[in-house]
């Protein structure tokens, strides 16, 4: 017979009036390889359907099951209950609109902050079907891939001091997805425009260093690496005025500035 | 083209708070390494302290640091939970990640407070009765500032070894592959100060005797 | 009730759905996404193996053509495909790749000089061009002449798929995520957009749009043991079944994955095969060259699956709590490639199965899959009796994948396929004109509501139970090998469940806002038919072709069943109504043996020389 194991789940259903925030308390019995996935959908199953969480790939792909677990945001899904004490705590991530106990709208708020960074190639290039494709050294798109990894499950946001108190920061992902245009060479941006978007308090200037996202990174992406070449790049580039040109360039060490 | 907008002034806050954490930071170390070797010998105190005064480098330098610290705080306070509900939001946040990094904020935040106000008692004392010698620091000791050097000292160097360490992380001169062993020679480095520090004091209290 | 007006309606926002509207956007008009979870959690995203399309960068690549492509593509659908759609995709591949490398794909690119490369467990040194440095590379995929598969690592639809979505915001698409389409709306002639469930408010609102495109992905959650996510409930297809008027084509043809890892059904990559890993039985012995000495490993998807079953069944199979399973060994490819161009699968073995790939064999086992069947489509991607009702994907049956698509050719599918029918979603839209019925949309919704009205009447059985009983008959009787007993006995089990469904019943009751129990509830009665679908077309076709194997029926039977099943659902039915069609217009590979899967076969007539076509087309394609 396997653990008994206590989940306090927090509950609260923003829709109905007479619902109030608190934690419920439901016990499972623990089987060989269970997952958070697995324990939540029998208790949903087998005890409670009102229970409300969100999972898709059930993978660690998708990053749909953001949560706080035990104190600390990850992936539900591919959390081993054999990795947790006994007693298990449950929240959803803050930061995001609270939907219905476990469940946040990441959806808009990632949709939101990636219309602000412009998350996009910004090229003029148009695309010609019977051209050969542009040529890109290998390792350059092993690095794009890299900092394209991140699966927007909003750990990082959650697990950030800075986006706790300050509404607007947007956040180690979407400095980290910047960054991954910043280093492509598909998008013409440069440091000015990059520094228009993000050379701000609620850009990069809102990080405090706190490395929590890099901490909580269910797909262990260097997000304070980026933090830190993206906010050398803009700070250099806020100062261009003051420095002397050839003294930013060495300063920019790991890219050259866009041609 | 030289051109300055508003804009760029406030994004350059940014800049200029790691500037002059920076060269605070410079001036912690090297403060500490001279008030230190009163460990070796008082006398080689009493000739640095007199030549900084010869020189009028004490007398210039102590308002300019004190008028960076008072910058240096204005501009990193745009970061301190000042605003209702922040501070209760980061604790509890601190509390449920156990997160060492987050921590380590606010203890930045704590002594920069401290620092803040030790630094004018500080600076206001001793420049109030020139010339510096270890004497006249011993006295103010034995007059009770021991207490308050007990919580400056340490504030000091705590506050300054994170800032080193997170000026390091935030523009990425510390990266992940390298952050645990810059984490150490931070933690040694501020332990040998505080050390220094300790048997710098314990020397000088003697000496009142 | 809230109404929503535009253009176009993408029931989907995966790589097809966003494909499509990304083409309507482009040509200037209003496109609104709906999709349960947030795109970018589409399960698209789970893709990790890559798109095949013959650019022939790659030095074990070269020579590589759309026609060779072409003939891979047939031989895996072991001739049940489209071939004149199979050529359209063949074609358009290449450009398809290179407009999302346009778009800001990273595709891994060729390097020049010599590599070492694995091919069943065995190195082998080969060098690529110094000409084609920094073009498009490709890897292996089972069931290909060519190393045709362009890839990122191995989070290929993860990366297609963030790239598609980052273009949807510049071209500012509108996604409305966490909805949930329930009906389609239509005067049984057009198709005029659908009504969907909020899933934030529990509401229901109405999409109205000239074309409304189905692109949900499949149905793969009929099964228990799949690898598909929580969301491949089939939503799409069964809306159109509902019509009364859409046929769902082929819904037998279902693939089994030879690599779903035990116990958790997760997919690790067929790149791994493809880069040289091996199966091994509980003697660490491989076994897959005995059966197929050329492709042993690297034979079509539904070839090894079967060449796995068999083996287990006799006795060879490692034995494990979860019931028996064969090994996937991939450690001779060494740390460095595991943890880059395995990454994924890397991370899948650690967390969920607690075994290092990179000394340690992985437990794996064929696992429901993908879905050929789906919404019949003509080649404009344009549905079987509604106007102005598109699908594309998975979701589709376009018909390029026929009894089996081989691995590559449905992430390839998404993007070909969203260009070719968004071009023609847009085509559509240009001669058209619609008049907007009210009537349909209030009967449509009126019937949704009453299905929510009817389960909070209920008082039978809860939907999970009902769900779990269905997808216990679909792995006993109707998996991968399959005979008519088990298939009858299915079908009559299945037949009972669709009847509890009528009184299915809601354990949480009246819940405001989310309600996922309702969602689930909604959609099981859909999935049950969904599941009859799939069953009788199987008992029906008596014969073995690609993924539908019958033990009763052994042989390909070219001399009565070359053609596609079409299902219909007429109202008050407890089956669904069969209809077949020739499986493709013309010829221009005609039947034979594929090469491997040591199948026997009835050789149907010759084939007239009318229907016979040669691939290259007298005018080339448009791009």
């Amino acid at each position: 017979m396997g653990r008994m194991l206590t989940f306090e789940i927090f509950r609260y259903n923003p829709a109905d009036p007479a619902s109030k925030p608190h934690l419920q308390t439901y016990t499972l019995e623990e089987q060989p390889s269970m997952t958070l996935f697995i324990a939540l959908n029998r208790i949903r199953e087998e005890q409670d359907p009102t229970l409300q969480f969100d999972f898709c790939c059930r993978a660690g792909i998708c990053g749909s099951c953001g949560m706080v677990i035990n104190g600390k945001p990850g992936l539900a899904c591919h959390t081993q209950t054999a990795d947790l004490p006994d007693r298990i705590t449950l929240y959803p991530l803050p930061v995001f609109k609270l939907l219905g106990d476990l469940s946040v709208d990441t959806g808009v708020w990632f949709r939101d902050v990636g219309k602000k960074i412009e998350s996009w190639i910004h090229t003029n290039v148009q695309f010609d079907p019977k051209a050969q494709e542009e040529r890109m050294d290998n390792e350059l798109s092993l690095k794009i891939f890299e900092l394209d990894r991140c699966v927007e499950c909003g750990c990082c946001v959650a697990a950030c001091g800075t986006a706790r108190m300050k509404e607007d920061f947007i956040g180690a992902t979407a400095i980290n997805r910047l960054a991954r245009f910043y280093i492509d060479p598909r998008d013409k941006r440069d440091a000015a425009d990059f520094y228009d978007l993000v050379g701000n308090d609620q850009g990069v200037f809102g990080c405090m260093g706190l490395l929590a996202c890099d901490n909580v990174c269910p797909k262990q992406i260097p997000l304070h690496d980026q933090l830190g070449i993206m906010r050398r790049m803009v700070t250099l580039e806020s100062v261009k005025a003051i420095i002397p040109e050839f003294v930013r360039k060495k300063l920019m060490g790991c890219k050259s500035i866009k041609a | 083209m030289i051109t300055s907008s508003p804009r760029d002034l406030r994004s350059r806050l940014d800049f200029w708070q790691a500037l002059s954490g920076a060269i605070l930071a410079l001036f912690v170390c090297v403060h500490l390494v001279l008030e230190g070797s009163v460990v070796i010998s008082p006398e080689i105190t009493n000739t640095i302290g007199w030549l900084m005064e010869e020189t009028y480098v004490a007398q210039i330098a102590a308002p300019i640091i004190i008028l960076l610290i008072v910058f240096h705080f204005w501009i990193a306070a745009r970061k301190m939970p000042f605003r209702a509900g922040e501070l209760e939001i980061f604790w509890d946040h601190s509390r449920a990640l156990k997160d060492l990094d987050t921590w380590l904020w606010l203890v930045q935040v704590f002594t920069a407070v401290v620092i803040l106000v030790g630094a004018f008692f500080h600076v206001f004392t001793v420049m109030a009765d020139l010339p510096i010698t270890v004497v006249e620091s011993s006295k103010r000791l034995h007059m009770g500032w021991w207490l308050f050097y007990v919580l400056f000292l340490p504030c000091t160097i705590l506050h300054t070894g994170i800032g080193i360490y997170r000026i390091g992380v935030k523009f990425g001169i510390i990266d992940k592959a390298r952050r645990i062993f810059w984490r150490k020679v931070i933690w040694a480095a501020m332990a040998c100060y505080l050390a220094l520090g300790i048997c710098a004091l314990t020397r000088v209290w003697l000496i009142g005797y | 009730m809230q109404v929503h007006y535009s253009d176009v309606l993408c029931m989907g926002a995966g790589l097809a759905g966003e494909r499509v509207a990304v083409e309507a956007a482009q040509a200037g008009y209003k496109v609104i996404c709906l999709s349960v979870v947030p795109p970018r959690r589409s399960h698209s995203s789970a893709a990790q193996g890559g798109m095949q399309a013959a650019l022939g960068n790659s030095v074990m690549g070269e020579g590589d053509s759309p026609h060779i492509h072409f003939n891979d593509t047939v031989k895996g659908s072991d001739w049940g495909c489209d071939q004149e759609v199979a050529r359209m995709f063949a074609e358009t591949a290449p450009i398809a790749m290179r407009e999302m490398a346009w778009m800001g794909v990273p595709w891994n690119r060729v390097v020049p000089g010599e590599h070492t490369y694995f091919k069943g467990g065995k190195p082998f040194q080969a060098v690529e061009k110094k000409e084609k440095e920094g073009l498009i590379t490709s890897r292996a995929f089972g069931g290909t002449a060519k190393w045709r598969t362009c890839y990122t690592s191995d989070g290929t639809g993860h990366a297609v798929l963030f790239t598609l979505d980052n273009r949807m915001l510049q071209l500012g698409v509108e996604v409305h995520d966490r909805m949930q389409a329930e009906a389609l709306i239509h005067d049984g002639e057009r198709c005029m957009g659908v009504i969907a469930r909020n899933l934030r408010t529990g509401e229901l609102e109405a999409y109205v749009a000239r074309a409304t495109l189905i692109a949900t992905g499949g149905f793969g959650r009929i099964y228990r043991a799949t690898t598909n996510a929580v969301i491949c409930d089939g939503g799409g297809q069964i809306t159109a079944l509902d019509t009364g008027i859409v046929p769902l084509g082929n819904m037998e043809a279902v693939q089994f994955h030879p690599t779903g890892t035990v116990p958790t059904d997760i997919l690790v990559t067929e790149g791994c095969r493809g880069d040289g890993g091996t199966l091994l039985d509980v003697n660490e012995y491989r076994f897959m060259p005995d059966y197929e000495p050329e492709k042993a490993e690297l034979a079509s998807r539904d070839v090894v699956s079967r060449r796995m079953t068999e083996h287990m069944r006799k006795g060879l199979g490692v034995k494990s709590p979860y019931g028996d399973h064969l090994w996937l060994d991939i450690r001779h490819l060494g740390e460095k490639h595991i943890t880059t161009n395995l990454r994924e699968v890397y991370d899948i073995c650690r967390h969920f199965l607690g075994v290092n790939p990179i000394n340690q064999l992985i437990p794996v086992r064929p696992t429901q899959h993908y879905s050929m069947g789906g919404v019949r489509v003509n080649k404009d991607g344009h549905a079987y009796g509604l106007k102005g009702l598109f699908a594309a994907g998975e979701a589709a049956c376009w018909d390029m994948h026929g009894f089996n698509r081989l691995g590559g050719n449905s992430l390839a599918e998404t993007v070909v396929a969203g260009r070719i029918v968004g071009k023609k979603v847009v085509e559509f839209l240009e001669g058209d004109s619609m008049t907007f019925k009210t009537d349909s949309m209030n009967q449509a919704a009126a019937g949704v509501q009453e299905r929510i009205d009817n389960l909070r009447r209920g008082t039978g059985e809860d939907c999970y139970t009902l769900r779990n009983a269905m997808q216990d008959v679909m792995m006993e009787d109707v998996g991968i090998f399959r005979n008519g007993k088990d298939l009858q006995s299915g079908v009559d089990k299945l037949q009972d469940i669709l009847e509890r469904t009528k009184n299915m019943r809601l354990a949480g009751k009246n819940l405001k806002g989310e309600d996922a129990e309702l969602g689930l509830a909604l959609r099981v009665p859909g999935m049950v038919r969904l599941a009859l679908c799939v069953a009788y077309g199987a008992l029906q076709r008596t014969e073995s072709r690609g993924a539908h194997a019958r033990e009763d029926y052994p042989e390909r039977n070219d001399r009565d069943w070359l053609k596609r099943t079409l299902a219909t659902w007429k109202p008050g039915d407890s089956l669904p109504t069969l209809n077949y069609e020739d499986a493709t217009p013309f010829f221009i590979l005609p039947p034979g043996d594929r090469g491997y899967g040591g199948g026997k076969l009835i050789p149907g007539p010759e084939i007239p020389a009318d229907k016979l076509v040669p691939f290259d087309q007298p005018e080339a394609q448009e791009a």
